[in-house]
C-alpha cells in the first residue's frame, strides 16, 4: 500500500510543476489563441535569472525568486510588445510562427551565456532530509514547488473571476470585438497575457530547476513535455490545466511503477500519457475543460 | 642557331632554380585538420570544454613547435548534434583540405561512417560507441569504447560484491549512444560474467524518480550502471538519496549503489546533484585534476596559459578534447620524423602502427594509446573513482575488462 501511495503523492507533485509549466501555455491562448512555442525557453530563464541574482548577485535565494518572477514579467511583456503586438489581426499561423523564431533567438541569446553549455545547482536552502508520512516520503524542494504551484493557481483563478482585468481578459478571450467595443483594451490585454505567462514560467523554472539542476535542455524541454497536459485540459482552462497535469503526472508515476520494467515493457512512462491523451481527445475533442466553440456557416 | 642559345639559356635558368631551391630549407607546412561538434544544442555541457580541450592542445603545438616550424589549423565547427549539419561541416573541411577528422556524437559517427571509409580519413571521435569500428576501418576511439567501460565496472562490481549472485540494473540514455553498450553487456553475461541484469531503464526527461527507484529496489537490484550524460543521473541520485535507497558505502546491503561510465560522471555530475553524488562511482581512462598527477599539473597549466576558467580547466572533457588533439599530433609528428609526407594515407599507417614499442604515452590518460589494423580502441586501460567530500577520488588501482576482450 505504501508502494501505491508513494506513487500517488509523486504523481501529484510532478503533476502540480506540470500544470505550472502548462498554465503559461494557457494565459497565452485564453487571451489571444496563440499558442507560444518558445515557453520552454521562457521557463528557462526563469530559472537562471533566479540562479544569476541568488549565486551571483548574491541575493537571498527567495528575495531572487521574487526578483525573477517580476523581470520575468517585464521581459515577456517586452517580447508582446516588440515582435507580437504588430501581428495582431494577422493570421494565427504567423504568429506561431514568431513564437518559432523567437525560440531560436531566446536559444541563441542562451547559448552566449554560461547558462547555455554549462550546469548549476542552486545552493543548498531547504533541509535534504525528506518530510516522511508514514512510509512516503516528500522532498522539501517538491513540497514548496507544490506550494508555490497551488497559491500561483489559486492566485490567478482568483484574478480571472474576480478582477476588472482579470475579467477583461476573459472578455476579449470570448470576443475580441465585442470586447473592444465596450472599451477593453484589447492590446494591453494580450501585453498582459504574455506578462503573467511569463511570470509563472519562471517559478515554474525555479521550481524545476531546483529538482533537476540547471541544465539548458532539461529546462527548455519541459515546455514540449507538458505540451500534452495543455491539450488534455483544453488549451484555454486554468482548471484544465491542473486537472491534466495531475493526470499526467499520476499515468506517468503509475506506468513507471506497474508496468515498466514487466511483461519486457520499457519507458511506457513516456509514452502512455500520449495514448491516454489520444483517448481522451477522440471522445472530448476540446480537452478536458476546453471551450467548445461552435461556429454558424 | 638563335634558338639552341635560348634553349641552352632556358636549361642552365632552371637549372639554377632548381639548384638554389634544393639549398633552401624546406618551407613550413600548414596541416588542416577539421573537428565538428556540438557547441550549442544537445550535451554542448560536453562539447564546449572538448573543443576548448582540442583547440588549447592544438595552440600548444604550434606555440611549444613540437612540429617544429610546421603549423597544425583546427578548424572548429559547430553542428548542434545535428547528424545532417554535422556532414555538412565534414564536406566543408574536405574542401578546405584536411588530412584528418575529429568528430563528436555516436549519431553522427554511425551516420558518417561510409564518407570516412570512401574519403580513407582517418577520425577520432568523441563517442566511444563499440558499433562506431563494425565495418570501419579509418575510426579510432581514443579510449575504450562503453561496452568495454560498463563490462569493465561490472567485473569490478562481480570482484567487490560479497553475497550471491549481484542483482544490476542499467539506466541509459534512449538513444543509440545509450543502447550501444547493452547488448555486450550481456553477451559478457552469456560468457560467464556473474552479474544478473534485472532491468534495461531508458530515462525520459524525467522530473522524479521515485516509480523507477521504488520498482528496482523491490527487485532486489542493488547496482545500478548508468549510461547517459549527468543531468538525469543527477536527478536520480537526489531521489535516491530522498528515498534512503542509495548505499552510503560500496555494496551496502538492502541499498542501491549508483555506478557510471565516461559521460555520466565529472564535475558537472557532482555540481547539479550536489550531496547526492556522494558515493557515486565512475570509471573512465582519464586522469582528474582532482588527483595530483603530471597529466593533471600539465592540463591546469595549458588552461591557465590559454585563459580558461576553472570549470574548463577542471573538466575531463577538456581532458578528452586535450587527449584526442595528442592523439594527432602524435600521429603528424611520427609521420614527419620518417620523412613521410603528411597526407591521409600515412596518417592512417602511423596511427596502426601505435603498438607495442611504439604506443603513445599522453600525460592525460591512465594508460597508453594502442591502436592496430583490429584495434581501434586507444587506451583500454581504466580507473574507478568515486565522489568523496564533494570530490571525484580515485579508488584502487587501473584495471582492464577481461570479458570485453572474450566477447571481441
Amino acid at each position: 500500500m505504501s508502494y501505491f501511495l508513494q506513487l500517488v503523492v509523486s504523481g501529484i507533485v510532478v503533476g502540480s510543476i506540470y500544470a505550472l509549466s502548462a498554465l503559461g501555455f494557457v494565459l497565452i491562448y485564453k487571451s489571444s489563441r496563440v499558442i507560444n512555442l518558445a515557453h520552454g525557453q521562457i521557463i528557462a530563464s526563469g530559472c537562471f535569472i533566479t540562479y544569476a541574482l541568488n549565486v551571483w548577485v548574491g541575493i537571498p535565494i527567495y528575495l531572487a525568486f521574487v526578483l525573477s518572477l517580476i523581470i520575468t514579467f517585464f521581459l515577456a511583456m517586452g517580447v508582446e510588445r516588440l515582435f507580437l503586438r504588430r501581428l495582431i489581426g494577422e493570421p494565427i499561423i504567423s504568429v506561431i510562427m514568431v513564437t518559432i523564431g523567437l525560440m531560436s533567438i531566446l536559444d541563441g541569446i542562451i547559448y552566449l551565456t554560461p547558462f547555455g553549455a554549462e550546469n548549476f545547482s542552486f545552493p543548498e536552502f531547504l533541509p535534504t532530509t525528506p518530510i516522511m508520512m508514514g512510509d512516503v516520503s516528500i522532498s522539501w524542494t517538491q513540497l514548496v514547488g507544490v506550494i508555490i504551484t497551488a497559491l500561483l493557481i489559486g492566485g490567478f483563478s482568483w484574478f480571472f473571476k474576480k478582477t476588472t482585468i482579470g475579467i477583461a481578459k476573459r472578455a476579449v478571450a470570448d470576443d475580441q470585438l465585442a470586447a473592444m467595443s465596450i472599451g477593453v483594451s484589447v492590446p494591453k490585454v494580450f501585453g498582459l497575457a504574455w506578462a503573467t505567462a511569463g511570470l509563472t514560467a519562471a517559478a515554474a523554472g525555479g521550481i524545476i530547476g531546483n529538482i533537476t539542476g540547471l541544465n539548458f535542455d532539461t529546462l527548455h524541454a519541459v515546455g514540449i513535455t507538458v505540451f500534452p497536459v495543455v491539450i488534455l485540459g483544453g488549451l484555454d482552462s486554468i482548471l484544465g490545466a491542473v486537472v491534466a497535469g495531475i493526470i499526467m503526472g499520476l499515468i506517468q508515476q503509475f506506468a513507471g511503477g506497474y508496468l515498466d520494467g514487466n511483461w519486457g515493457l520499457n519507458s511506457t512512462a513516456e509514452v502512455l500519457p500520449y495514448i491516454i491523451l489520444l483517448i481522451i481527445l477522440l471522445i472530448k475533442p476540446h480537452g478536458l475543460f476546453g471551450t467548445h466553440e461552435i461556429e454558424r456557416v | 642557331m638563335k634558338t639552341n642559345k635560348k634553349v641552352l639559356i632556358c636549361y642552365i635558368a632552371a637549372s639554377f632554380i632548381l639548384f638554389a631551391a634544393a639549398l633552401q630549407p624546406a618551407a613550413a607546412q600548414t596541416y588542416k585538420i577539421g573537428l565538428s561538434l556540438a557547441i550549442t544544442g544537445p550535451t554542448s555541457d560536453a562539447g564546449v570544454p572538448y573543443s576548448k580541450g582540442v583547440e588549447d592542445y592544438f595552440k600548444y603545438a604550434n606555440d611549444m613547435k613540437l612540429l617544429g616550424d610546421d603549423k597544425l589549423d583546427c578548424m572548429i565547427k559547430d553542428d548542434a548534434y545535428k547528424t545532417d549539419v554535422t556532414k555538412r561541416n565534414f564536406e566543408e573541411f574536405l574542401d578546405q583540405g584536411i588530412e584528418l577528422y575529429l568528430n563528436y556524437s555516436t549519431g553522427s559517427t554511425l551516420g558518417l561512417k561510409k564518407d570516412f571509409e570512401e574519403e580513407k580519413i582517418p577520425t577520432l571521435p568523441a563517442s566511444f560507441h563499440a558499433g562506431n569500428l563494425d565495418d570501419s576501418n579509418y575510426i579510432f576511439l581514443p579510449i575504450v569504447s562503453y561496452s568495454g567501460q560498463l563490462i569493465g565496472l561490472a567485473e569490478y562490481v562481480t570482484k567487490m560484491h560479497q553475497g550471491e549472485t549481484p542483482k544490476v540494473a542499467m539506466f541509459i540514455h534512449p538513444s543509440a549512444f545509450g543502447r550501444g553498450p547493452v547488448e555486450d553487456l550481456k553477451k559478457a553475461v552469456e560468457a560467464g560474467l556473474n552479474i544478473e541484469i534485472v532491468e534495461v531503464v531508458e530515462h525520459g526527461k524525467d522530473l522524479d524518480n521515485t516509480a523507477m527507484l521504488k520498482r528496482l529496489s523491490s527487485k532486489g537490484v542493488q547496482y545500478v550502471f548508468c549510461h547517459t550524460v549527468q543531468s538525469p543521473v543527477a536527478t536520480m541520485l537526489k531521489d535516491a538519496q530522498r528515498l534512503d535507497v542509495a548505499a552510503s558505502k560500496f555494496g551496502e546491503n538492502g541499498k542501491m549503489t549508483f555506478l557510471g561510465i565516461h559521460y555520466t560522471g565529472g564535475n558537472d555530475l557532482i555540481a547539479l546533484a550536489g550531496d547526492a553524488s556522494e558515493n557515486f562511482f565512475w570509471t573512465t581512462s582519464y586522469t582528474l585534476t582532482s588527483e595530483d598527477t603530471d597529466g593533471a599539473r600539465i592540463q591546469l597549466e595549458m588552461a591557465k596559459k590559454y585563459g580558461r576558467d576553472d570549470k574548463i580547466a577542471n573538466s575531463h572533457n577538456y581532458t578528452n578534447g586535450i587527449m584526442v588533439a595528442q592523439i594527432a599530433v602524435e600521429a603528424i609528428r611520427r609521420t614527419k620524423a620518417k620523412g613521410k609526407k603528411i597526407v591521409r594515407e600515412n596518417l592512417y599507417e602511423e596511427l596502426n602502427a601505435m603498438n607495442g614499442m611504439n604506443a603513445f604515452y599522453p600525460v592525460t590518460t591512465v594508460g597508453p594509446v594502442t591502436y592496430s589494423k583490429t584495434d581501434r580502441q586507444g587506451v583500454d586501460t581504466l580507473q574507478l573513482y568515486k565522489v568523496k567530500n564533494g570530490v571525484f577520488r580515485s579508488t584502487g588501482s587501473t584495471f582492464t575488462s577481461e570479458y570485453y576482450k572474450k566477447i571481441q
